[in-house]
């Protein structure tokens, strides 16, 4: 510990090497989580609930086979002490026009006061939510709406086959906009109320969809576990119904965020490799610059036993101060990102793509990782001082003593 | 009976293609309590013979035997227990742990015995940095020393754990006459109070002067061994 240059430089690797990690471990886990929490919070959330008849020709996005009983099953829903909301939805495929050109979408009915339990829309929105008198009012993504040059106030044209495939085409009038974090629902959004679609599309009040909202929870996995446990209640009272979690709903995404985090593993283990070698090397240099004490220490009577102990000593505590100052680090950048969250659009741009997480993201505890981190940096440290110790035992003690 | 017995020592090493006989058939009795002085030209063998009775060095052939006891085929933890408990080093270039002060330089034997107390060692290590009279410069760094100084504190070093051998390497190589003279006076205060044996190495002729016994060697062999009357 005399040599204070030395074990500084170490320590700082250390706790520079463990800063980077954690950090970089909770932006990528805050993103994964922000993108969850998005998907949850704006289209598919804690479960969604169809029938089987619906459920084998959903692509089709046909508007039969509806809900019989939307009313019980909301009443029984709404009794789940997890269950913070229930809102019907059905979805249909339309075409929008403006001035003439063509562009073909995917909307979705709402019940408005009965889906702000669930989504998080309103929050979102340029302009204004449906108002009392909703027959002829629609809300679009914003990026939809500059792609063909509509704005608030604006009127647009919506054709779609009724429920009975009929043809009908009717006016809009754009009263919101949506500009969420999920840039696929602003590029793509077209919403109604059940009372212009009743109209509209003949729906006769069919709901496909029966969202469930649940009360949000700290840890993403007790959220799914209570999205686990209302889906075997429902499952229990009706057997029949197709139940999914957001996870089932989202499996895809959930898989590529599993490999995405592998990848990110990767990349993060070698940077803490990067950071390992140098922990080494500045052990090992501490090592090499001491031969000659080596030798001074092994002239009194010092075994060579000992002389490795005293290296791995020093280098256990090297590891435990440097991952100390790591620790300190790392939670003052983690409290940052949790707290105050990172500008995702203007740190990757464009390069984010498609992938549901936008604006500004918030890091994430992982308090396993950081175990694991810190293990890690005390073991290199100490491994660090070990190799190089066993060589200067092994030296002659008459060479160490000329070593320069 | 001889505190030590040097049978019979050779020491050759290879150096590429070439054998360097450093030492050849080297016999060799020293008393407890010897003040005895190693001379003889450079390559002569002086620091290897050194080296071997110290233990630092292994001998090709031949045995050391210290206190009866041959060292030839202790382990090496005995060997490292050898050094601690009877002999004590004093290198030409000192070797103070730079980043350590005088006081944790001279502890430091004791600190290897792992015997003492904080208190104890602390004790006995101003003792004898009085006896050097260096207790001004207790706390100071190696840096801070003039050469003299620091082979003082090297002195006090090897004599904090009162060894029965002193195995001393050119002691006042690198010192000026009036420092060296100061550095002998004190070793052979101690080796009077505490009949600790000197076995010191030199090209000093102020040194060889007031040993009591001086050994010449040349060519890796013992050339004279001359004891002073009296």
């Amino acid at each position: 510990m005399r040599h204070r240059r030395r074990t500084f430089f170490s320590a700082l690797t250390i706790a520079s090497g463990m800063l980077l990690f954690i950090t970089m471990d909770s932006m990528l886990a805050g993103m994964d989580r922000g993108a969850i929490d998005n998907m949850i919070a704006l289209t598919s959330a804690a479960l969604r609930i169809r029938t089987p008849e619906y459920a084998a020709e959903q692509d089709a996005l046909p508007l039969d086979y509806g809900h019989k009983n939307v009313a019980e099953i909301t009443s029984f829903l709404k009794n789940r002490p997890q269950v913070k909301g229930v809102a019907p939805r059905t979805r249909f495929i339309g075409q929008l026009s403006v001035e003439g050109d063509l562009k073909p979408v995917v909307g979705t009915v709402i019940d408005p006061a009965a889906d702000s339990t669930v989504f998080s829309l309103v929050e979102s929105i340029e302009g204004t939510y449906f108002t009392a008198d909703n027959g002829h009012e629609i809300i679009l993504g914003k990026k939809l709406a500059d792609n063909i040059g509509v704005a608030v106030g604006g009127w647009i044209t919506l054709y779609a086959q009724t429920r009975y495939e009929a043809h009908n085409a009717d006016d809009f009038r754009v009263v919101g906009l949506l500009n969420t974090s999920d840039p696929v629902l602003n590029s793509s959004g077209v919403f109604m109320s059940y009372a212009a679609a009743d109209t509209f599309l003949d729906l006769g009040g069919i709901v496909t969809d029966i969202m469930v909202g649940l009360h949000p929870r700290v840890n993403l996995h007790d959220f799914l576990r209570d999205a686990k446990t209302v889906k075997a209640e429902v499952k229990r009272q009706w057997p029949s119904l197709m139940v999914e979690t957001c996870h089932e709903q989202e499996a895809g995404f959930f898989e590529i965020s599993k490999t995405k985090r592998s990848f990110g593993m990767v990349y993060l283990v070698v940077l803490l490799l990067i950071a390992a070698v140098g922990i080494f090397n500045t052990v090992l240099m501490s090592v090499y610059e001491r031969i000659r004490e080596c030798g001074v220490l092994r002239s009194f009577g010092l075994r060579r036993g000992e002389l490795t102990r005293l290296f791995l000593y020093e280098g256990f505590l090297t590891g435990i101060i440097g991952t100390t100052f790591g620790i300190i680090a790392s939670l003052c950048s983690n409290l940052l990102l949790v707290t105050r969250g990172f500008p995702l659009d203007k740190m990757a741009g464009e390069a984010m793509g498609d992938f549901p997480v936008w604006g500004v993201v918030y890091g994430q505890w992982n308090l396993g990782m950081w175990v694991t981190i810190s293990l890690f940096s005390i073991g290199i440290a100490t491994l660090a001082g070990l190799i190089p110790a066993r060589k200067a035992g092994a030296m002659e003690i008459t060479a160490t003593l000329r070593f320069v | 009976m001889a505190l030590l017995e040097i049978n019979n020592v050779s020491r050759h090493y290879r150096k590429g293609d070439e054998i360097i006989h450093a030492l050849r058939d080297v016999n060799l009795s020293i008393e407890r309590g010897e003040f005895l002085s190693i001379v003889g030209p450079s390559g002569s063998g002086k620091s290897t013979l050194l080296n071997i009775i110290g233990c630092l060095d292994a001998p090709t052939a031949g045995e050391i035997i210290y206190n009866k006891q041959p060292l030839r085929k202790l382990s090496d933890d005995a060997l490292a227990d050898y050094r601690k408990n009877h002999i004590a080093f004093i290198f030409q270039s000192y070797n103070l742990i730079p980043v350590l002060s005088v006081r944790e330089n001279v502890e430091l034997p004791l600190v290897i015995e792992k015997k003492w107390t904080k208190k104890e060692m602390h004790d006995k290590a101003m003792a004898v940095i009085d006896a050097v009279e260096l207790s001004a410069m207790s706390n100071r760094l190696p840096r801070e020393l003039s050469g003299g100084q620091e082979q003082r504190v090297a002195i006090a070093r090897a004599l904090v754990k009162s060894p029965l051998v002193v195995l001393a390497d050119e002691p006042t190589a690198n010192l000026d006459s009036q420092t060296a003279e100061h550095v002998i006076s004190i070793m052979q205060r101690l080796n009077r109070e505490q009949n600790t044996t000197f076995i010191f190495s030199t090209h000093d002729p102020m040194m060889q002067h007031y040993a009591l016994r001086t050994v010449t060697l040349h060519d890796g062999g013992i050339a004279s061994d001359i004891r002073k009357a009296g």
